[in-house]
């Protein structure tokens, strides 16, 4: 008479897929809290976006706070 | 391991604890930015850059209501993202973390990152408030401070490699190790080159306060995280026998 029994096992194997997907989050959210000078928004108004700085200025209390350099 | 819940765990821990970094920070890190700005304020009026009108006010007031707005968006993208290398660690991490359940393990390997990323690069370059920071020198500061962050978070992987290949009773010496290596690098690497121009009792209180907040980020991620790896179990697959 054959059992059946059910029981969680852990498996250490962590997906490349998620691994890749966090990394490019991680880069990504730093990039724009903590160093973007215009970069990002320069791909949709061109040069204007050094000027104007919005994310820059958006992100900047947190900048500041958080302990990245800012101006 | 089931990939797309770990994922959302992960994000959701960093985004939510990130947020309440942001609002922590309204309540403690933001006096001191409106007292720093202020003597950006004061310095415009001076030199003739600004007048002080009512005017300015009302522009200014509108403009740092926006930036405050922001400090609570931007804590949620910075947590979002603190918290996906986080989550990436701890699932490495997690099977050789000592700690009987997910949050004790969450908490250690918070501390530790919070130690080696955060409070050993802060030593060396402590946050700034307005005022002080020449627009020249950013991109240099921003090196160093990536730079460091880099060195001593990649220096405690090394040594924590290294102590898997000594003897119980040795592994203390990786400790030593880093503790040696990270000294070496905090006298060699190049001091911040900006002077500071703000009163110092201004400058020391608005980093207390900017410690404070990140702290918060590194308890709340940690616990957050914990209470859901506990709660779903990614790393669990049902197995049938």
């Amino acid at each position: 008479m054959s059992e059946v029994r059910q029981q969680n096992i852990s498996k250490s194997t962590v997906p490349k897929i998620a691994i890749l997907a966090l990394a490019i989050v991680f880069a990504a959210g730093l990039f724009v809290v903590g160093f973007d000078q215009g970069h990002i928004f320069s791909v949709i108004q061109g040069v204007d976006a050094y000027e104007e700085l919005y994310i820059h200025e958006l992100t900047h209390d947190m900048r500041h706070a958080a302990g990245f350099p800012c101006h | 391991m089931k990939t797309l819940l770990f994922i959302l765990i992960v994000l959701f821990s960093g985004a939510l604890a990130g947020t309440i970094h942001g609002i922590v920070n309204l309540g403690i890190v933001e006096p001191h930015l409106d007292e720093a700005i202020g003597i950006e304020n004061q310095n415009l009026f001076a030199s003739g850059e600004e007048e002080d009108t009512p005017q300015f006010w009302a522009e200014y007031d509108a403009y740092r209501d926006w930036q405050k707005s922001g400090q609570v968006l931007a804590g949620t993208i910075l947590g979002t993202s603190i918290g996906a290398l986080f989550g990436i660690v701890y699932a490495f991490a997690r099977h050789v973390l000592p700690g009987s359940n997910d949050l004790k393990k969450t908490l250690l390997l918070a501390g530790v990152m919070w130690f080696t990323l955060y409070l050993i690069p802060f030593l060396k370059y402590p946050a700034n408030p307005p005022t002080v920071g020449d627009g020249e020198t950013v991109v240099l500061r921003a090196i160093l401070y990536l730079s460091f962050i880099a060195i001593s978070g990649f220096g405690a992987v090394g040594f924590y490699q290294l102590s898997k290949r000594l003897k119980q009773n040795r592994k203390v010496l990786s400790i030593v190790g880093y503790a040696a290596f990270i000294g070496v690098t905090f006298a060699l690497m190049p001091a911040n080159p900006d002077e500071v121009t703000a009163p110092m009792e201004l400058v020391n209180e608005f980093r207390i306060m900017s410690v404070l907040g990140v702290t918060t980020f590194w308890i709340s991620v940690a616990v957050i995280l914990g209470a859901l790896w506990h709660k779903t179990r990614p790393d669990a697959e049902i197995s049938t026998r």
